[in-house]
This record gives structure tokens, C-alpha cells and sequence, in this order.
């Protein structure tokens, strides 16, 4: 509270006093508006498609049904008063409306957005969904789990290396050969269907201009996304299953504010809530290989559940997962802005905010036999949850401060602060004994819920020089200090050095170029352990989260365009960065020296392009981008202490992942340049290689017993050709054709065809769901080639 | 244990967090009537247009402009006269342009104020006069306005070819003259529906200075900025995910990948970067898992999320591990 009362009273230290007098200016004299006509352009046509392979990707964020096209626009613009309307793609899952109204006070407007997101045509599935339940054939699942877990006396009889598809193991390459060649029961039960969701989002907008000085504005929007989603439900490490997740959700909008504004400064107070509303409050779903709950009527600890139960399959026959709760914010904000002599400027913003999300909360476990009081005997902190509801909250302080100074022309400076605080109040929920994967209940010594709290000072100054017309030269500091709660470092700090150089008055060269480097180190990191064996979370003591962790930066950017005339201009762009992550000699393990995590991670990006337009009828251009990501991490493969595998360095493993991007883009306008009419062209292509090669004696281990295979490069080639042709018979009337080329040539081995992981095997555009281990929907990223023709009518009114 | 210097100065301000907002508010402002006081004024503040249809001294009237110079504003913003706010309502084009007579009166351009030759800072604090509120009221001191950037380096108030007044038909077209390697990521194999024209780069940014990093248009962090739309991973949730709670681009890319779901790198191998325990987290996924083993589950399709599918955070009493 004491705090917020600060906060408060800092920022009503930037309330600009209006020193001038407002002069209340009269109305303009008003006299008969002349007649103005609507205005505007029917574009009424057909639209006809054509696509192979993977059509959902093609088509993505659009439809490209056949069908109606249109596109209308309707104007007036009037002396008293502005109206603007216009609709795309009417009836289309991708329509867009909007309106706008201007007069002389008031400006109000109105959006409507239609967004699909087509994930694939090619999915199959066998789970029937009925609102938020997703089941499978009961006949099928008893016939799954009937050869398969037969045995009830506790012992592990395994799983099949898919649902329902012999063998009963998969641990060696000889049965994952079998595996692959027998199908799953569920292959045969699935039915295809379109994976995709809808998003629908409805916006109003009003500003209210009361006086000259004074705005009250007000938005509402609403978003409602349905559908489906491809979501992983699973078991256990061999039960992996992924499904049509449904989706009903909507998200409501309210924002009111006023504001006081006048040459010498600003003033605005506002409150902005959002409301997420999930009509979905858990996810059920069927096991693929049990028609009952497992039980071996054995009385705890090896009973009735199969203490295996969430690595062998004896675990539920449905499961049950929250799904993403109700919530609610809420914010509060000032925004001030006065403006000083000699060209100073004081600005800055306060905000508070408030998170919050109380649903009640699903039960331990959906399983029978775990619900039991045999059970709740052994473990009795699972008879009742602690508390019915989550309880959730976070309250947030934000504060911008900014002075901006240019007490002469050749002279300006900048300071910056910001402070971030984020500030969990959850209650901590007490899960020591959790039921996993709804198979078995466990007892955890830390199976507390964490608390993430975060609060961030930013620090930033800046000093520009302009010793001649043709460049500014500017160096700046900052630096940022964070405290964490619940993380590895308590507390990191970082400085930041920077310069730039800009020019701005030459008519044939523009320059811009920036560098800085950054240090960032952190202190209290968090022990666990006499001796360090292990990290937060049981995690090798030397790992480094590189969200937090030691780091070095280094970035620059450079942009040099050259304007020989008015017709042309060239430009060459780099920008780079190299983060390089390290391990705190502060921290005094045992194994000193080591860093686990990511090492390093750099971005490079060259372009070059031209723009030449001689005439205001011709324009012709073209770019070409090269980009480079990489990354280093590294990890150990063990088993957890006392084993000696844990401390083992012959067990290290690097991962080094290298991205290479080619791109081009190029564009031709002739607009009338042919008597009448309109011609565009635009092509645009990227190709990647992003290839993931492991190293280090763990591979080369594995390597020497034939249990490794490098993963191949996923590549990636993209193009797009638009072509819009436009001839007018008339001044008012025309026709125009317009051409969508799109085509993806991709390999994913992350995708798997009826050959297997493509890649490694040839494509075949088809997917198969019962890959070793998993019951899926097929989802993944394949090829496609498609294109659509517009033919339409415009008239101009 | 060696202590830097840097968490020395943050353990300090952590312990007095509200002295020290206090005093940097104090501190800016006592700065800023320090400099007004004692610093000459060297630059006329741009003057408050006399009332309309009474023309001030030194001011011709739109009329005498227009004898000459064919540039128009009408039709465009600025040109609506039943705005009472708009130079088309008050001064017409000497608003902008300042008192025209002597340049009437001489012929001389110089007399007059031609923002194609006056400093990027001179043009801004023409625009700020009036655009000093709303998505504009934090233009001085941003990070363009720190790049000498002005108002006319992205708009054209007589020959826009774009909306709102862009000196290109686009946005994107536009902020690719500088960043273009943003661009360039919003034909990566996933991105956000930019270059289908759902969205574009004022939906997420605000180019004219911004309460939040990065110029992100809303909220005060980067998470704010996402959950603004993408309501479902805002929360709070019972069991939260660390990289989710510090910032959404620890492991997304949002302007676009190549990876699935715009992550920085593919799953598993993204995970394993933090998730380095013991048993399956830091396991060697390579081809021959994925062929010969049901641990194939942990390497194809969602990979990591085909389990841990609560990535974002559960709410589930069992949800430790993001399982549930």
C-alpha cells in the first residue's frame, strides 16, 4: 500500500500546470456544405483454386474456397463530416468489415476480423469428440488392453509400441521393425478431418473530442476463437497421444480514457479490463490402451495402482487436464507529458495492474481406483484438495519516466528510467503427494507451487552530438538490474554500452549505424544441497537457465542507402548480435568450470536492394537477405546421484544448431504505364537449411555401438508470385485478373509419412498417426503447391 | 564470494524500492526546472495560431499559398475543416509552415519554414504541437526520435502513398526500409498472419514511443504485450512456468521461424537447453530413437508438449510438470 502511495505521488509530479491560458477558439463559420457524393470501387468477381499436397498450409491464415471474390469500399467526405466503409471476402472464414465515422467532435469506428488458422486437411483421428470429452471405440480399447496388460498381480507387462499394434515392447531395434510394420487398431478407426480454428474478433471504437483540449475515449472488442487444435493428451512415456483439442473460448476487451492535451502538454487517465472466458474448464479423454482402471488388488505402496504404472501403461482409462481457466485484468494508468524551455520534454507513465484467476480447481485425479479410501490411507493429503478454488493473482507496478533535453541545436541528451515489478500472491498450494499422468500417486518433499516474482529497474542515458549538418553522433548507457524470485540468480544485473551515428541532411547518403555491448552477471544463486549435487528442480548444479545467466553481448546494425536521384535508391543493411553465456566463478561447486545449458547464440543479416522509380507510373525493385542463426548448448545424458553416470563427463552431449536463410523479394508496378490500366507484380522466395548436429563423447559412445544416426537438415523452400492486372473501359469501369502462386517445398523429420519420418524416408504426403510410441493425429509439415485466379468486374462511383 | 558492482547497486535499490522511484521522479523533474531556468532559450517554441478568419500578423492566408504552390493537403487528415483541431480549421497551410508574408513578400524560401531542410528535431516539435496525445504522447526521448528520426521520415503530409499518411503504400513496405531483416522473417515457413494482411506492424508496435519495451503498443512488458491477444497463456495460473512468467521471447521468435509454433529453436532440443536433469530430459533424440525405440514419442510431432502439454502453465492440483 505504502508503495503504491509513492508511485502515486511520483507521478503526480509530472502533472504539467498549465502555465499559458487556453484561447478558446470560435467555431469556424458555418455555411451550407456543397453537395458531396458517395464515392468508391466494387470489385465483384469469382475466385477459383487449385492446390496439391498439404492445401490447410497453403492456405493458413486465409480461404481460398472457390467461390464469390469481393472487396467494396464506400466513401463520403463531406464538410461536416467523414464516412469511410468497406468489406473483403464477404461470407469467407477470412471476411474483414470496418467503419468509420469523423465529424466535427466525434470519431467512432468499427472493425470486424474473421482469422482462420488451418493447421491440415490430412489429419485422421479415432477419438470422437462430444463438447470437452474425446472417447475412443470401447471395443477397441478392450482389445488393446486385454493381450497386452493381462497380468494383474503388479508386474509390468509393457506397452505396445503403438496402441494396439504388436509388439508388446519396443525397447529393441528388431521389435520397433516389427512395430513399424504391423498397424495400430486405431489406424483403421480413424476418420479424417480438417484441423483448424477460428478467430472472430469484433472492435468499436469512440473518441469523443469534448473540447479543444479534451479527448474521452472508449473501446470495446470482443474475440471468440473456435474450433480445433492439435494438443498432446498422454499417459505415460509409451501412451503419447495427440488429439483435436476443442476450443471455445472468447476474450472481452474494455478500455475508457481521458485525456487533457494542449501545445505545452498532456495529461490522460485510464482503465483497461480484459476478460477471458474458457466455455471448456478441462479436457477428458480416453486412454488408447485401457477399457478400466488398473488394479491389483494389492494394498499400498505396490497397490492396487501399478506403482510403474506411468512408464508401463497400467495406469487410467480416461485422463483429465485443466485447460487454460477464466481470467481477468485490470489496469490503471497516467501518462503524462509537459513540455519545458530550451526544447526539454518530461514524459512518462504510471500503471497498475492487477491479475487475477479463482476457477475451481479439477480433482487430484479422474482415476477410480486412485479415488479410493485403500488409497487415501497411504497418501491422505489426496482425500481433498487444500483449497477448492486457484486462488491465482499478481499485481503488477509499472512506471516509465523519460526527460529529453536540446539545450542547444547541437546538443541533446536523454534519461530513462523504468521499473517493472511483478509481484505473485497465490497462495502456495501444497501437491507433496500429486497423482501423475493420473496413473500413480507420488509423494514429493518440494511439490510446492512456485512463486515467479519479478521486478526490473531499467536505468538509461543517452547524449547526442551534432557537431555538422551531416551526422549525429550519440553514446548511451544503461543499465538494468532484476530481482527474481524463485529462479537460479536472486539478482542479475546488467550494464549496456552504446553508440551510434546517424545522418540526416544529405540528399544522396543516409547512414545509420549502432553498436553496444552488453554485460550481464548475476549473485544468490540458489543452493540445494550440502555438497551441490543438484540444482534447482534436480537439475545438474552447473546448468545456467540463459534466460538469467552470465552473459556477454554484442550487437551492431549498419544501414547505408544511397540516392543517386530521385528515381533511385540502392541500400546495403547489416545487423548482427552474439551472446556468448558463462559459468559464475561465484557459485563454489565441486565441479567447477563446467556450464550446461546454452553456450552461445548468434544472428547475422545482410540485405541489398535497389528501388528505382523514374516515373510516378513505373516502380521496380528487388532485395536479396542473407541470414545465419546458430546456437551451442550442452547436456548429460545420466542417471541421478549417487550414479556415477551423473558426474561422468564421458556422457556430455553438444547440440549445434545452424539456420541459413536465403531470401529475395522483387516488384514491378506499372500503374497506367499501358493506357488504362494497372499492372503489379511482387515475388518473393526463401529457402532454409537449419540443420541439428549432435557432438561430443556421448554421440561418440552411442556412435561406436551403432546407436546413433545424425538427424538430416530440415530445408525449407518458399515462394510467392502475385500478379494483379487491372484495365479500365471506362473511367469507371473495368476488369481485372489476379494470380496467387504459392509453393512449399519442405523436409521435417519431425513429420512422419506412411514411410516413416521424412528425411530419413521418402515423403509421401501422407501422414501416418501410429508411429512408434504415439497415437497421433498425423499433423506435421509437408509440401504443397496451389493457385488462385481472381476474375472480376470494378466499377467506380 | 566476489560481488559486482552491478548487483551491488541492485540489491540497494531492491531494499529501497520506493525511495528510489521517489527520487528518480523527484530527480527528473528538479533536473528538468533546473535546465529551464538556467538554460537561454534558443529556439522560439512554435506559437499558438491566432483565431481563425483574422489572420495574424505575418500570416497571408491559405489562399496566397495556393497561388503558387500546388500542394495540397485536402482530402487528406489535415484537411478536414470540421475538425476544429486541424490546420485546414485554423491557419491552413502556415499551421505548419509558420507566417508566410516574407517569404510572400521576398520570395525567398528561406524565410519560411521548409521541413525538408530544418533538423529532425525541429520537424518533430512542429508535429508535437498538436500530435502530443495518445499513441504520440511519448515521441520525445523514444528510440526513434534518439535516431534523429522526425515525423516526415515515415510520413508525408502532401504526398502520402499509403495510410495513415506513409511515404510508402504499407507499413511493411515502410519499416523495411530500416528493418528489413524483420521483414525478411515474415516469409519464415511459421509466422504470424503479417503478409496476409491480418496483422501488421503497428499491431504489435508503436513507432512513436511506447510505455512498454521494444516499442510494443501494449502493456508494460513483452508478456502483457502478447496476452493481449493471446489471452489463454496470461494466467496467473497454480503451477507456473518460469521462461513463460520472464518473457514470452525466450523461446518464441514472434516476428517469424522456422521452427514449429515460432520457437527459437525446435523441440526437443529447445527444452533441452534448460532441462538438463537426469533420465529422459537430457537424452541423446537423434534418428536412431526416432526408428528404433518408443521413445520416439519425444522426438517426432510435439515432441516435448506431446506430455508436457501445459507448457505455458497448469492449473491442475497435479500439475507439476506441466503433465496435467
Amino acid at each position: 500500500m505504502r508503495n503504491r502511495l509513492l508511485m502515486l505521488a511520483a507521478a503526480l509530479l509530472l502533472v504539467p500546470c498549465p502555465g499559458a491560458a487556453q484561447t478558446q477558439q470560435p467555431p469556424p463559420t458555418q455555411t451550407a456544405p456543397p453537395a458531396s457524393p458517395f464515392t468508391g470501387l466494387a470489385d465483384i468477381g469469382g475466385l477459383f483454386t487449385t492446390a496439391d499436397g498439404d492445401e490447410a498450409r497453403y492456405e493458413r491464415y486465409r480461404d481460398t474456397r472457390d467461390g464469390l471474390y469481393s472487396s467494396f469500399t464506400l466513401n463520403r467526405d463531406t464538410a461536416s463530416y467523414l464516412f469511410d466503409a468497406n468489406a473483403s471476402h464477404v461470407g469467407y472464414r477470412d471476411q474483414r468489415y470496418a467503419v468509420s465515422y469523423l465529424r466535427r467532435k466525434i470519431k467512432f469506428g468499427f472493425n470486424w476480423l474473421s482469422l482462420p488458422l488451418n493447421y491440415s486437411y490430412l489429419t485422421r483421428t479415432p477419438f470422437v469428440t462430444n463438447g470437452n470429452t474425446l472417447t475412443l471405440d470401447d471395443n477397441a480399447q478392450r482389445a488393446v488392453q486385454g493381450p497386452t496388460n493381462a497380468a494383474a498381480d503388479g508386474t509390468a507387462v509393457g506397452v505396445p509400441c503403438a496402441p494396439g499394434a504388436p509388439p508388446a515392447a519396443c525397447g529393441t531395434p528388431a521389435q520397433a521393425a516389427q512395430a513399424k510394420a504391423a498397424r495400430s487398431t486405431y489406424d483403421s478407426l480413424a476418420t479424417a478431418f480438417d484441423l483448424r480454428q477460428q478467430r472472430h474478433t469484433a472492435a468499436l471504437n469512440l473518441n469523443y473530442a469534448a473540447t479543444r483540449a479534451i479527448d474521452v475515449e472508449t473501446r470495446f472488442s470482443s474475440s471468440r476463437r473456435d474450433g480445433q487444435q492439435p494438443w498432446g493428451a498422454s499417459f505415460a512415456f509409451n501412451t503419447a497421444v495427440e488429439l483435436p483439442k476443442p476450443l471455445d473460448d472468447r476474450t472481452d476487451d474494455l478500455s475508457v480514457g481521458a485525456s487533457w492535451a494542449n501545445p505545452q502538454g498532456m495529461f490522460r487517465v485510464g482503465w483497461d479490463g480484459s476478460w477471458f472466458t474458457n466455455h471448456f474448464d478441462s479436457l477428458v479423454w480416453d486412454n488408447p490402451i485401457r477399457i478400466t482402471d488398473f488394479s491389483n488388488g494389492l494394498p499400498p505402496p505396490n497397490g492396487p495402482f501399478d506403482p510403474s504404472g506411468y512408464s508401463n501403461g497400467n495406469g487410467p482409462v480416461q485422463g483429465r487436464e485443466s485447460t487454460a481457466p477464466n481470467n481477468m485484468m485490470n489496469v490503471v494508468s497516467a501518462t503524462g507529458l509537459y513540455k519545458l524551455p530550451s526544447r526539454t520534454t518530461l514524459n512518462g507513465t504510471v500503471q497498475f495492474t492487477t491479475q487475477t484467476q479463482d476457477e475451481a480447481l479439477i480433482p487430484w485425479t479422474i482415476n477410480s481406483v486412485i479415488n479410493s479410501p485403500t488409497v487415501f490411507a497411504a497418501f491422505p493429503h489426496l482425500a481433498q484438495l487444500p483449497r477448492a478454488t486457484a486462488q491465482a493473482e499478481a499485481k503488477g507496478i509499472n512506471t516509465l519516466l523519460n526527460l529529453s533535453s536540446r539545450p542547444v541545436r547541437s546538443v541533446n541528451f536523454t534519461v530513462r528510467y523504468r521499473y517493472n515489478d511483478r509481484d505473485v500472491q497465490t497462495p502456495i498450494f501444497d501437491a507433496t503427494e500429486y497423482v501423475r499422468f493420473d496413473s500413480v500417486p507420488e509423494e514429493i518433499e518440494e511439490g510446492f507451487t512456485p512463486q515467479f516474482d519479478i521486478t526490473r529497474q531499467f536505468f538509461d542515458a543517452n547524449a547526442s552530438f551534432t557537431p555538422a549538418r551531416w551526422g549525429t553522433v550519440r553514446v548511451g548507457y544503461g543499465h538494468e538490474a532484476v530481482e527474481r524470485h524463485g529462479r537460479g540468480f536472486s539478482d542479475v544485473g546488467e550494464h549496456i554500452f552504446r553508440v551510434s551515428f546517424d545522418t540526416y541532411s544529405s540528399q544522396y547518403v543516409t547512414v545509420r549505424a549502432s553498436f553496444d555491448v552488453g554485460r550481464r552477471r548475476g549473485e544468490g544463486f540458489v543452493e540445494t544441497g550440502i555438497d551441490y549435487e543438484l540444482g534447482p528442480g534436480g537439475t545438474q548444479p552447473t546448468l545456467r537457465y540463459y534466460d538469467e545467466a552470465d552473459r556477454d553481448r554484442t550487437r551492431g546494425s549498419l544501414l547505408f542507402t544511397v540516392m543517386p536521384s530521385d528515381m533511385v535508391d540502392l541500400y546495403v543493411q547489416f545487423s548482427g548480435g552474439r551472446d556468448r553465456y558463462m559459468a559464475d566463478t561465484s557459485v563454489p561447486v565441486n565441479r567447477p568450470g563446467e556450464l550446461f545449458g546454452l553456450h552461445e547464440s548468434d544472428v547475422t543479416s545482410w540485405n541489398v536492394g535497389i528501388n528505382f522509380h523514374p516515373t510516378d507510373i513505373v516502380a521496380v525493385g528487388g532485395n536479396y537477405g542473407r541470414d545465419g542463426y546458430s546456437s551451442l548448448q550442452l547436456s548429460r545424458n545420466a542417471n541421478p546421484p549417487p550414479d556415477p553416470t551423473w558426474t561422468d563427463p564421458s556422457r556430455d552431449w553438444t547440440l549445434d544448431n545452424d539456420d541459413r536463410i536465403n531470401t529475395a523479394s522483387a516488384y514491378v508496378d506499372l500503374l497506367r504505364a499501358v493506357r488504362n490500366t494497372d499492372i503489379r507484380f511482387a515475388y518473393d522466395y526463401s529457402d532454409s537449411n537449419n540443420s541439428f548436429v549432435h557432438g561430443g563423447p556421448r554421440v561418440a559412445a552411442l556412435t561406436s555401438i551403432n546407436q546413433f544416426i545424425p538427424l538430416p537438415d530440415v530445408e525449407n523452400t518458399w515462394q510467392r508470385l502475385t500478379a494483379d492486372v487491372q484495365y479500365f473501359v471506362t473511367t469507371r469501369a473495368g476488369v481485372g485478373v489476379g494470380y496467387y502462386f504459392e509453393k512449399l517445398d519442405i523436409v521435417d523429420f519431425n513429420t512422419i509419412d506412411t514411410n516413416g519420418p521424412v528425411g530419413f524416408a521418402s515423403a509421401t504426403g501422407e501422414p501416418r498417426i501410429d508411429w512408434l510410441g504415439g497415437l497421433m493425429t498425423g499433423y506435421g509439415n509437408r509440401p504443397y503447391t496451389g493457385h488462385t485466379v481472381y476474375l472480376r468486374a470494378l466499377y467506380r462511383f | 564470494m566476489a560481488t559486482t558492482q552491478s548487483v551491488r547497486t541492485a540489491r540497494w535499490v531492491r531494499g529501497n524500492r520506493w525511495f528510489a522511484c521517489l527520487a528518480a521522479a523527484l530527480t527528473f523533474f528538479f533536473l528538468a526546472v533546473f535546465v529551464a531556468v538556467t538554460t537561454p532559450v534558443v529556439v522560439a517554441a512554435p506559437q499558438a495560431p491566432p483565431a481563425p478568419g483574422q489572420p495574424a500578423a505575418g500570416y497571408v492566408g491559405e489562399a496566397t499559398c495556393q497561388g503558387c504552390h500546388d500542394q495540397s493537403y485536402k482530402g487528406t487528415a489535415h484537411g478536414h475543416a470540421f475538425n476544429e483541431r486541424t490546420p485546414a480549421a485554423n491557419l491552413g497551410c502556415e499551421n505548419c509552415h509558420g507566417p508566410g508574408q516574407k517569404h510572400v513578400e521576398s520570395g525567398d524560401p528561406a524565410l519560411i519554414r521548409n521541413f525538408r531542410t530544418t533538423t529532425p528535431s525541429e520537424v518533430s516539435a512542429t508535429c508535437t504541437t498538436c500530435h502530443n496525445r495518445a499513441t504520440h504522447a511519448l515521441w520525445d526521448g523514444s528510440q526513434h526520435d534518439q535516431r534523429n528520426l522526425s515525423c516526415i521520415t515515415c510520413h508525408s503530409v502532401h504526398s502520402a502513398k499509403g495510410e495513415p499518411q506513409l511515404k510508402a503504400q504499407t507499413q511493411v513496405a515502410l519499416c523495411s526500409t530500416c528493418h528489413r531483416s524483420v521483414v525478411n522473417r515474415t516469409h519464415r515457413f511459421n509466422h504470424m498472419p503479417v503478409r496476409e494482411g491480418a496483422l501488421t506492424c503497428s499491431s504489435c508496435h508503436n513507432p512513436h514511443g511506447s510505455t512498454n519495451v521494444r516499442l510494443l503498443r501494449a502493456g508494460t512488458t513483452i508478456d502483457e504485450s502478447c496476452t493481449s491477444c493471446h489471452t489463454d497463456k496470461r494466467g496467473p495460473y497454480l503451477w507456473e512456468h518460469a521462461p513463460v512468467s520472464e518473457s514470452c521471447v525466450t523461446c518464441h521468435d514472434p516476428h517469424g521461424s522456422n521452427n514449429d509454433r515460432m520457437l527459437v529453436s525446435k523441440l526437443p532440443f529447445l527444452c533441452q537447453r534448460c532441462h538438463v536433469t537426469s533420465r529422459h530430459p537430457p537424452t541423446v533424440y537423434d534418428g536412431f530413437v526416432q526408428q528404433n525405440s518408443q521413445n520416439a514419442n519425444k522426438i517426432t510431432g510435439r515432441a516435448c508438449t506431446v506430455c508436457h502439454q501445459m507448457v505455458h502453465g497448469s492449473n491442475a492440483p497435479s500439475g507439476k510438470a506441466l503433465l496435467r
